[in-house]
């Protein structure tokens, strides 16, 4: 197979149907065996303004949006002004004449004129399927066979009449044979139709590797971009048993969750930012009653209702210090869908090993991403349920109540669920003694009181130093040695990736650390692995520098430098590249 | 053999001497023992407040939480394992205030879930401040020259929202008070006790209620009429105790789902999902 590597960017009004185009796109080249990175740039609007969605396919594994756009559908004017200037010296324009007015685009970049709406007009009243058409003519300057696309949009509109597929695929056929007509190909890619890939993103990844790690009570209130997570959930309810509750607000979802968990179940929410600041108080329930908890929190730039549609690293400071006063939690932000996947199962585990809140940070740039490939993923799970007791254990017992907050060596008590039979407690949301009594009932304001206080609330932190042990230090990449060391957490990761190749192309010595654990920090291995780095540079995409905060706080480390971003977009490899290679200047300068 | 003594706790409640809330208490213990009810299977939840202190009191599985959050929690529980008798227990300030946006949507979903609301129509654990269900001209420490706000009527509002069973009773008659929970227990979804259990200390309405509450059951009241309903929870006159409504055509949220076999119980046998299935869902998306 002859390498590619290139991107697509289809730019509409919202309501042309640029959604289902671009998960036609996605699934022409995953058929095609590429590996794709998708970003939806979305606005918060049903019909009109400018919406756009873009893609980077390869034959290699991609993790960001690419460099530029090779091949531009601008299906209004608006769209080609707003894109034309990123469109790649080597690129191609797919348009249509009666719409869109071509104006200082490079004479170097093909331009395919095709009468998109007329085409359109011939099969409805309405020229609705004219990004069908563009895809057809799309598939034709790549070379794609054409089956794969009629395939897709079949999958694309199977629900509806019959009829609705076959006049796109007619549609999409017209557009293809234009293209055709008017010579071809532009390129000679080899494809391999048989390594189809799946397209995940992390929404969905993490809502299929919640339920393969147990969980089978999903709770939410919508709030973009975490609804797809819901809407998979209620898809696949009834086939997989699921219970979805779709409560009145996020603080019945969370208390809900709560409740199953103590109940036995393993149960998860999804939220974002706004629903997550509403859940608060709920998660320090969750720690204090020692209550396992998952909840993932999919990032959208704020803060209040911000921007809806677009993406932000900026909520770490919220999980860090969710509630009031100190309690426990785990922080975990997967860089990817795969990883996604996999974080699911070890959530769970960590809340139920541990009985305290794990957050797990998406954002809207992988949440709302598609990702094809499933290489990483490895679907064995283990489930470790920690201290569980399911028959009564006579040494946790006094007659009456169950010792459920028993102090041991390891900070972690057994703990049973109701219907185990002469097991009772009451999981207390006051502070209480190891049986659960309420301290502020009996014995606060004696002098019995301080030192259990003290006792509870130390059995609830130390369990941070025992789970910081099997927090995860960051994946390295690149050379173990370095001038510059990239350090980045998350989604960022992945345009990181891909400008770390470019860099090493021209010369620069640096590499990345990953971060996906972020809490607790499992000081000593971050230590061992940061000891040897380069000039340090946090690439995060948040105004303050959260993550680059926080490992000044626990680890007193100093970056050299940092490259932010806060416009709602994700970064592109070229930012970083170029703030990279700023940085490199000044750096020897000062050397 | 259930006995008395199994419900029994080791602590001794710590509200004030006469305090209603100790006849709510006697009350429960009495009403799940004459429902045969395993304490092992039956989880009480509560909110914050004094009435909130219950789970302590009484040796059942308990989850003692939030201000406001006894529902959903509640809801979670029963959802997660029906087979549970869930309890929610909390006073009026945690019920008809803070936390009455859950109390309508678990009716509205007919959420098989009984609430008992301790109403004193006051805040007794923040030391006697107004709630949503103290009186017009009612003085309290937030309200020294008499309230001037109008009352929240908690009853009707749950009618109109759905709610299946609808009931109020009265801590100073145990065996009345008992009978409708045992009615609850034995309801087929939300159940709404509205428990007149006055707070000696802040808003001692005792002797009033002594004066003017009556038995709807006396005089021959049916409770299966939802216009009749509405016009003997708005008497002007007395204090009506006793089930003012109740419907057991609609089955319970929790029946819904298991009809429709979403959700799979027990929810404690947890194990990842077959491999084929996984694969075959992983595939849905290529
Ligand atoms: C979010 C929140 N707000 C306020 C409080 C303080 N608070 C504790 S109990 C209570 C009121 C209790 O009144 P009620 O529910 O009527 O119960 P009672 O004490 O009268 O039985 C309040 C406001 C709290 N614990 N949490
Ligand atoms: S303050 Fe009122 S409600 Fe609280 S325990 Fe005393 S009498 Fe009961």
């Amino acid at each position: 197979m002859k390498g590619c590597d290139f991107t697509v960017r289809i730019g509409a009004a919202a309501g042309d149907g640029i959604q289902s185009a671009g998960e036609m796109i996605m699934k022409v080249m995953s058929r095609s065996g590429l590996y794709v990175s998708t970003y939806n740039g979305n606005q918060s609007l049903i019909r009109g303004g400018h919406v756009w969605f873009h893609i980077h396919a390869s034959s290699r594994r991609v993790y960001s949006l690419g460099y530029g756009i090779d091949f531009l559908i601008p299906l209004t004017q608006l769209a080609y002004d707003q894109h034309y200037e990123n469109v790649n010296e080597s690129g191609a324009i797919i348009y249509d004449p009666s719409v869109v007015k071509v104006h200082d685009l490079s004479q170097k970049v093909k331009k395919y004129e095709v009468p998109l709406a007329q085409i359109a007009l011939k099969y409805d009243k309405r020229p609705i399927m004219k990004n069908t058409v563009a895809l057809g003519a799309l598939t034709a300057v790549l070379g794609i066979d054409f089956n794969v696309l009629a395939k897709s949009i079949s999958d694309q509109f199977g629900r509806k009449e019959p009829s609705v597929a076959e006049n796109n695929i007619k549609a999409a056929k017209d557009g293809y044979d234009t293209v055709v007509a008017e010579g071809g190909s532009l390129v000679d890619y080899d494809y391999d139709y048989a390594s189809a890939k799946p397209v995940l993103t992390a929404d969905y990844a993490i809502a299929l590797g919640a339920v393969n790690a147990g969980c089978r009570f999903y709770a939410a209130y919508p709030m973009s971009p975490a609804s797809p997570i819901v809407h998979w959930m209620t898809a696949h309810a009834k086939k997989l048993g699921l219970t979805v509750f779709l409560g009145e607000d996020e603080i019945s979802v969370v208390n809900a969750t709560i409740g199953a968990s103590y109940a036995g179940a393993r149960a998860m929410c999804a939220t974002s930012g706004g629903g997550f600041s509403l859940m608060q108080e709920a998660i320090g329930q969750a720690a204090m009653t020692e209550t396992p908890l998952v909840v993932v929190d999919v990032m959208r730039a704020g803060p209040s209702t911000g921007l809806p549609t677009k993406t932000s690293q900026g909520d770490l400071n919220m999980m860090l210090g969710i509630s009031h006063d100190d309690f426990p939690r785990a922080i975990i932000a997967p860089r990817n869908p795969e990883e996604s996947y996999n974080v699911a199962e070890r959530a769970f585990n960590i809340a139920e090993r541990y009985q305290l809140p794990v957050i797990i940070l998406l954002d809207f740039a992988i949440g709302d991403g598609g990702y094809a490939t499933v290489e990483n993923i490895n679907t064995e799970f283990s489930i470790d349920r920690g201290k569980l007791l399911t028959s009564a254990d006579p040494e946790l017992l006094n007659g009456t109540w169950f010792k459920r907050f028993v102090l041991t060596d390891d900070y972690i008590s057994p703990r049973t669920i109701p219907g185990t039979e002469g097991m009772m407690f009451v999981a207390k949301t006051d502070e209480h003694d190891e049986w659960g009594h309420d301290l502020s009932d009996v014995l606060a304001g004696l002098k019995e009181y301080l030192p259990i206080r003290e006792r509870m609330h130390e059995k609830r932190m130390k369990k941070l130093e025992l789970l910081a042990k099997e927090m995860r230090p960051p994946e390295l990449i690149g050379p173990s040695v370095a001038d510059i060391s990239i350090i980045t957490w998350g989604s960022s990761a992945n345009p990181v990736r891909e400008a770390l190749e470019r860099l090493w192309n021209e010369g620069v010595s640096v590499n990345s650390f990953e971060f996906s654990d972020l809490y607790p920090i499992n000081k000593e291995e971050v230590r061992k692995m940061l000891a040897s780095t380069g000039k340090m540079v946090m690439v995060e995409a948040n105004y303050s520098g959260q993550f680059e905060k926080l490992l000044k706080r626990e680890l007193g480390i100093d970056m050299a430098a940092h490259i932010r971003k806060y416009n709602g977009e994700p970064f592109y490899p070229i930012e970083i590249e170029k703030g990279v290679v700023g940085i490199r200047k000044e750096v020897h300068a000062l050397a | 053999m259930l006995e008395p003594k199994m419900y029994e706790s080791d602590t001794r409640p710590d509200w004030c001497p006469g305090c209603g809330d100790f006849g709510v208490l006697a009350a429960l213990k009495d009403a799940l023992i004459k429902s045969g009810k395993k304490p092992h299977e039956v989880v009480i939840v509560s909110g914050i407040g004094c009435s909130s202190n219950l789970p302590g009191y009484i040796r059942a599985y308990g989850f003692h939480g939030l201000h406001g959050r006894p529902v959903p929690v509640a809801v979670g529980i029963k959802t997660a394992n029906p087979n549970l008798t869930v309890i929610a227990t909390a006073g009026d300030g945690d019920e008809y205030g803070i936390g009455f946006n859950h109390v309508v949507h678990a009716a509205r979903r007919n959420d098989d879930i009984k609430l008992i609301v301790m109403n004193n129509e006051i805040y007794g654990l923040t030391t006697g401040q107004l709630s949503p269900t103290s009186r017009l001209g009612q003085k309290t420490k937030t309200s020294p020259d008499g309230s001037i706000i109008y009352p929240l009527k908690p009853l009707p509002t749950i009618l109109g929202a759905g709610g299946t069973f609808i009931a109020r009773t009265f801590s100073g008659d145990p065996k009345h008070f008992s009978w409708v929970i045992q009615e609850a227990l034995n309801h087929r979804g939300f159940a709404l006790i509205d428990a007149i259990s006055p707070c000696v200390t802040w808003h001692n309405i005792y002797d009033e209620v002594k004066k003017l509450f009556y038995k709807l059951e006396d005089r021959g009241y049916k409770p299966d009429d939802e216009h009749e309903a509405y016009k003997a929870m708005s008497d002007p006159e007395g204090i009506p105790i006793g089930i003012f409504y109740r419907r057991e055509d609609k089955p319970s949220f929790q029946e819904r789902l298991a009809e429709q076999n979403l959700g799979k119980w027990p929810v404690h046998n947890v194990s990842p999902l077959p491999k084929n299935t996984v694969e075959e869902l992983l595939y849905e998306f290529s």
